[in-house]
């Protein structure tokens, strides 16, 4: 240890003394119970500046296009939002998005749990590996890229359409359609949802599955009353991510769908820069957030608050 | 009732269990005891059935179970972690194996109040594995286990997580719902005190082998072996050879010294034996009440090297220059009522031929 004369201390610890001091007169000790909160505000600030850019679309949203100028007029109205509603275009793009978010949620899910299922109880630390290494390849490739590379597989001159071809039958329509886009999307949510599972599949013990089967359950039985409900956390909170990421997806629609199955971001796109209606585009985004918000709160209602492993812990 | 015949198993290279042969009568208590790896879970493991093994037989009411999956075996098992459900209650916990297994419906309530009941946790059957403690934790695992009157009952070292003092009541109420209910159970354990207190029968296991299997008192008393002397008890090992065989006894040269000891097995002269003592078997010839050098056949001069007091007991390590330094372990049982002896002061220790065991050097 490097000793030097003055009162017998290493160098070292007189810096690190000087520096506790510094820090004592700027952040007096009396402020260290708050230390947990100082962390927290990068968060919040970035949580604040969200909720001044929803504010400014609220007020947007409140103002009708004045088609003469191409502004906004002054007065208040509700008229962006009645066009919403009267438009049976916006109500079918609405559903349309809803519905592919129920079933990309589910399809997703099922494909899923066996995934993080495998990964975890696997012994073989080659097949975890390989299993782990084709779950994270796709986050390297973005999604605009893995919708192109649909277009190279599915598209009338793409792989698949080659073979058909090839064997003298007629080219299939294989994109520019709802299937396409719920398939991109089921490949883009898969990595998601598989993160968000594996932790919930690994806090199972293994001898809690032994358990059930010495207690008289067949493994059909064990994953029903045992596996599922103890994953429920992890099944939930993949279900709210996969299900809101699908509700405001925008590339896969516009890319795979051709403008034939636009979701409700493809139309907030559209009013902002096809035709220029800020205030419209505006009220679409609050009913997206609205009715989103309104379908997470009804999801963690129905599951309940412990659900997402805040659950009461006694000792 | 459960019988092993010649099981044995292998994991890649590693032989877990090496022929191990069993049989245990309808009703008992059977502890298969043995240091970590050294086999005795993965042979329950087998008897539970989720392990097969690749030679050998299992029996359970006569029957081999070799093709039997554990959810059609009746067997209940206690896991070492306990393995409750913590998404269910207490009652939902113990009525699970009896939804499972099909059990009248109506019945179900019934059975789980009364299973609650034999381990005491009436009273508990809305509470969550999370909101019990330990050893109410261990009462929902053992009722879970036994609800559905299984034919065996395995334990898997389930009061190994236990502090000492719960542990040693579990141990006791363990003994109890298994004598209360008469099932025959097997538990596995590395913890010699529970396997003397709980059961009928002990199996000692070492490097997947089963070295003796005999009642506590003759594990105890008799070890058949180096290993199981060693290993139960607080036992000090001594390397010698025999010096004269005879009838009754033998002596073994120790170092310098010549010691009258207990053949176990056929021992002829020359021959490298191991002599193990049991430290309740030598008397610290200075201290008052433990008689005089006349009344033991062996009796040494050793230097005190360490004094451990644990209360009830003080422990002596003693070393001996006349037998090549070796280190033997001697009990004080009233340390409170005369001078301890310190470390490096000299004590005479006397002990008898019959407490003396010799084995045979190379391992059995």
């Amino acid at each position: 240890m490097a000793e030097t004369a003055a009162g017998g201390k290493p160098l070292s610890w007189r810096l690190i003394d000087g520096v506790d001091r510094l820090v004592a007169a700027a952040w007096p000790r009396g402020l260290h119970g708050m230390n947990g909160y100082l962390f927290l505000l990068p968060a919040v600030a970035l949580v604040f500046i969200l909720v001044i850019g929803l504010g400014y679309m609220v007020e947007f949203s409140l103002h009708e296009l004045d088609l003469a100028t191409y502004r906004l007029k002054e007065a208040y109205s509700l008229t962006n939002y009645q066009t919403f509603f009267e438009r049976p275009v916006y109500i079918r793009v609405l559903w349309r998005s809803l519905l592919a978010a129920a079933i990309v949620t589910l399809i997703t899910l099922v494909l899923a749990f066996p995934y993080a299922y495998l990964m975890v109880r696997t012994t073989s630390a080659a097949t975890r590996k390989f299993l782990l290494v084709a779950l994270f390849l796709p986050f390297f490739i973005g999604q605009v890229v893995r919708a192109y590379g649909w277009l190279i597989i599915l598209g009338k001159e793409g792989l698949l359409n080659s073979i058909v071809t090839g064997i003298g039958l007629p080219p299939l329509d294989l994109i520019y359609n709802y299937p396409a886009v719920i398939l991109g999307l089921v490949q883009y949510m898969l990595p998601f949802a598989v993160l968000l599972l594996t932790p919930a599949v690994a806090a199972i013990g293994e001898d809690i599955e032994l358990a059930s089967e010495s207690l008289g359950a067949t493994w059909i039985g064990t994953f029903r009353h045992v596996v599922i409900p103890m994953a429920k956390p992890g099944i939930i909170g993949a279900g709210i991510v996969v299900f809101t990421l699908t509700l405001t997806d925008f590339a896969m629609p516009e890319i795979l769908g051709g403008g034939t199955s636009d979701f409700i971001a493809n139309a907030i796109y559209d009013s902002y820069f096809q035709i220029s209606n800020i205030g419209l585009g505006s009220a679409l985004s609050i009913v997206l957030t609205l009715v989103g918000s309104a379908l997470v709160a009804l999801m963690l209602m129905i599951a309940g608050t412990g659900t997402l492993g805040f659950a009461e812990r006694k000792s | 009732m459960v019988e092993i015949r010649d099981v044995s198993k292998a994991f890649g290279d590693v032989l877990a269990v090496d022929d191990a042969s069993l049989a245990l009568p309808k009703g008992e208590f059977l502890t298969i005891l043995g240091p970590s790896g050294c086999g005795k879970t993965t042979l329950l493991r087998m008897i539970a059935g989720f392990i097969r093994p690749n030679a050998g037989e299992i029996l359970i009411n006569g029957a081999a179970v070799d093709n039997v999956p554990p959810y059609r075996r009746s067997i209940g098992m206690v896991f070492q972690r306990l393995a409750l459900f913590p998404h269910m209650t207490a009652a939902q916990n113990v009525a699970y194996p009896l939804k499972m297994r099909g059990f009248d419906p109506v019945t179900i309530p019934d059975r789980v109040s009364e299973y609650l009941r034999l381990v005491r946790l009436d009273g508990f059957e809305k509470r969550r594995p999370q909101e019990l403690s330990g050893g109410q934790q261990q009462r929902v695992a053992i009722a879970r286990a036994l609800s559905f009157s299984p034919d065996l009952l395995l334990l898997d070292e389930p009061l190994s997580a236990l502090d000492k003092k719960l542990r040693e009541e579990m141990q006791l109420e363990f003994r109890r719902i298994q004598q209360e209910l008469g099932v025959t159970t097997i538990n596995v354990t590395h913890d010699q005190r529970e396997a003397l207190v709980m059961s009928d029968q002990i199996v000692v296991m070492s490097e997947g082998r089963i070295q003796q299997s005999d009642s506590p008192e003759a594990v105890y008393r008799a070890p058949s072996n180096r290993f199981v002397a060693n290993f139960i008890g607080l036992t000090a090992m001594f390397k010698g050879a025999v010096e004269v065989s005879g009838d009754g006894g033998i002596l073994v040269r120790v170092g310098d010294t010549a010691l009258k000891a207990r053949a176990q097995g056929e021992l002829g002269n020359g021959t490298a034996v191991d002599c193990a003592l049991r430290a309740e078997q030598v008397r610290i010839l200075d201290d008052p009440a433990n008689g005089d050098a006349t009344a033991f056949e062996n009796v040494v001069t050793g230097e005190v090297r360490q004094r451990i007091f644990e209360g009830d007991r003080m422990v002596y390590e003693i070393s001996v220059p006349a037998l090549a330094d070796a280190v033997l372990f001697a009990f004080d049982h009233d340390p409170l009522h005369h001078a301890e002896h310190r470390p490096q002061s000299q004590v005479k220790l006397g002990w008898n031929a019959r407490d003396f065991f010799a084995f045979p050097s190379d391992r059995t």
